[in-house]
């Protein structure tokens, strides 16, 4: 199975594209991930998702009207959708300072209200299951452009102001002693992330695009030092799961986001096990020296 | 720095906290914030950063009004119990260093301020695995990374033990031997061990006393 599967990975060109896509969001997603687990954000990269749907949703309903946007490629709504949604959360954001969370319950409601209505009134429903779970082995050239620039914005913003990111991630207070202004800085930092989403949306699908975010961070902290390695680890995990994933989604004929975040969990149980095994044995050798 | 408060005011909502306080500061002072809990010394600190805005009264920075104020990286501030900073994600004492580091600012530096604070041997450990005093110094060689002109500690040693509140205030008048104006707040800390050129009593009705050193009455200050 596994010969057969490295036979067509270079056999078809569907195939390299999905492992190309795979290879790029693997490093991006634990790339922004790791920010957004500092910045304790997991829930708005989920709720992003959510309102990138009614983009893709609305694409879908126009070219069922005859309308046709953006090469009726649903991406691009869904990213325009998903850096409103940003938006929307920023602004509700400051007028609930104590709640914080009610924004995202905000749009989050209004993302799947919308998108159901859009949905339901297009023709081309069978794409629903590919945007809630995600197809990696379908997906196409606009994609991988999209893809492309989107790490390459990604990398310079970091190469440039990596440290300034991390700065304010940590202890927004003391970033302004650096002379960073934190507003501006969450307004760029809210549109990246709406971005990175709305491209992982087809290959991770709504539900899971949070989750190749943050599984891999999650389990490098189990096994980091330092920020540095922490996030190398990620990496290492999420390049794992999206190649183990991908292997599953084409080989087993099921979601490609479903299938690499099945593999995440793996991984993460995995580390978390074997590390509670060797504090356990580390605490009883000290036990025994002592006594 | 020289600091001027002209009749400061602040209210959370309709509850208010500072009433007309005025007071000045020459560069290279100490001063030592005394009051009870809700007293207002956090909310002055903040105003004095100005992330409480200064609506009413006036504070100045050598004479530039707060509100036009850009310099503040001539600001060191820990803060209370640290508690604003992010624990649990690894990184070590260094790379947190670097990061809030300004660009001229070089790795020498950093080593001689880390020696000086007697942390130098925990520069490549991860934050997490630190001891409460270990950490307050990584944060006060934090504050002190870029070369402030003020320090600005809210209740430094509200997690640390008794020798390593001794010790800490001997790093903290050795920092302001070399200059620094230094703030200080504190509410059950003896004064005894500070080198303070001023003292600044609140009360829970908003009245306040600023004296410097000589005309205090130690004791008095000491009951707060």
């Amino acid at each position: 199975m596994i010969l057969s599967f490295f036979s067509d990975l270079f056999a078809y060109e569907f195939m390299l594209r999905a492992l190309a896509a795979g290879i790029v969001l693997g490093i991006l997603a634990p790339l922004i991930g790791s920010i957004v687990v500092v910045r304790r954000l997991s829930f708005i990269a989920d709720t992003l998702g959510h309102f990138s749907l009614v983009g893709v949703s609305a694409s879908l309903l126009l070219s069922t009207l005859g309308v046709s946007v953006f090469f009726e490629e649903p991406l691009f709504l869904g990213l325009i959708f998903s850096v409103v949604g940003g938006l929307l959360i920023e602004l509700f954001r400051r007028s609930y300072k104590s709640y914080k969370e009610i924004s995202m319950v905000i749009v989050i409601s209004l993302g799947t209200a919308l998108s159901a209505v859009f949905f339901s009134k297009a023709k081309a429903t069978g794409s629903i299951y590919t945007y809630l779970f995600g197809s990696i082995l379908t997906v196409n050239n606009y994609y991988m452009y999209a893809i492309l620039i989107t790490f390459a914005l990604v990398a310079l913003l970091f190469l440039f102001f990596g440290k300034q990111i991390i700065a304010v991630s940590f202890d927004e207070t003391s970033a302004k002693f650096l002379g960073i202004n934190v507003n501006v800085f969450q307004l760029i930092f809210m549109v990246t992330l709406s971005v990175v989403v709305s491209v992982m949306l087809e290959s991770a699908g709504v539900l899971l695009v949070s989750s190749m975010m943050i599984i891999p961070v999650a389990a490098g902290m189990k096994l980091g030092w330092s920020f540095r390695s922490t996030l190398i680890i990620a990496i290492f995990f999420s390049e794992l799961s999206v190649f183990l994933g991908l292997w599953m989604a084409y080989s087993l004929k099921i979601p490609s986001g479903a299938a690499i975040v099945s593999v995440n969990i793996v991984i993460l149980l995995l580390v978390a096990s074997i590390k509670r095994i060797v504090q356990k044995r580390q605490i009883a050798k000290m036990d025994k020296e002592t006594s | 720095m020289q600091i001027d408060i002209h009749n400061l005011s602040f209210a959370y909502g309709h509850r208010s906290v500072l009433n007309n306080l005025s007071l000045s500061l020459a560069p290279g002072d100490y001063l030592v914030v005394k009051g009870k809990n809700g007293s207002g010394k956090s909310t002055l600190v903040k105003c004095i950063l100005g992330i409480n805005p200064v609506k009413t009264g006036m504070i100045f920075f050598d004479h530039e009004d707060i509100n036009n104020f850009s310099k503040w990286p001539l600001f060191g501030y820990v803060s209370q119990k640290f508690e604003e900073f992010n624990y649990e994600y690894p990184v070590t004492v260094n790379e947190l260093l670097s990061v809030y580091s300004l660009k001229n600012t070089n790795q020498s530096y950093r080593l001689k301020l880390l020696d000086q604070l007697g942390i130098l041997d925990i520069i490549n450990e991860n934050i997490n695995n630190l001891s409460g005093g270990q950490l307050q110094r990584v944060f006060i060689a934090r504050a002190m990374l870029n070369n402030p002109e003020v320090l600005i500690l809210d209740e430094p040693t509200a997690s640390i033990d008794k020798l390593n509140t001794e010790y800490f205030y001997r790093t903290v008048n050795q920092l302001n031997g070399q200059g620094i104006t230094v703030i200080l707040i504190t509410h059950t800390d003896s004064l005894a061990h500070m080198n303070y050129s001023h003292v600044l009593s609140l009360n829970l009705d908003m009245t306040y006393q600023f004296q410097v050193r000589d005309k205090c009455d130690l004791e008095e200050v000491e009951k707060i």
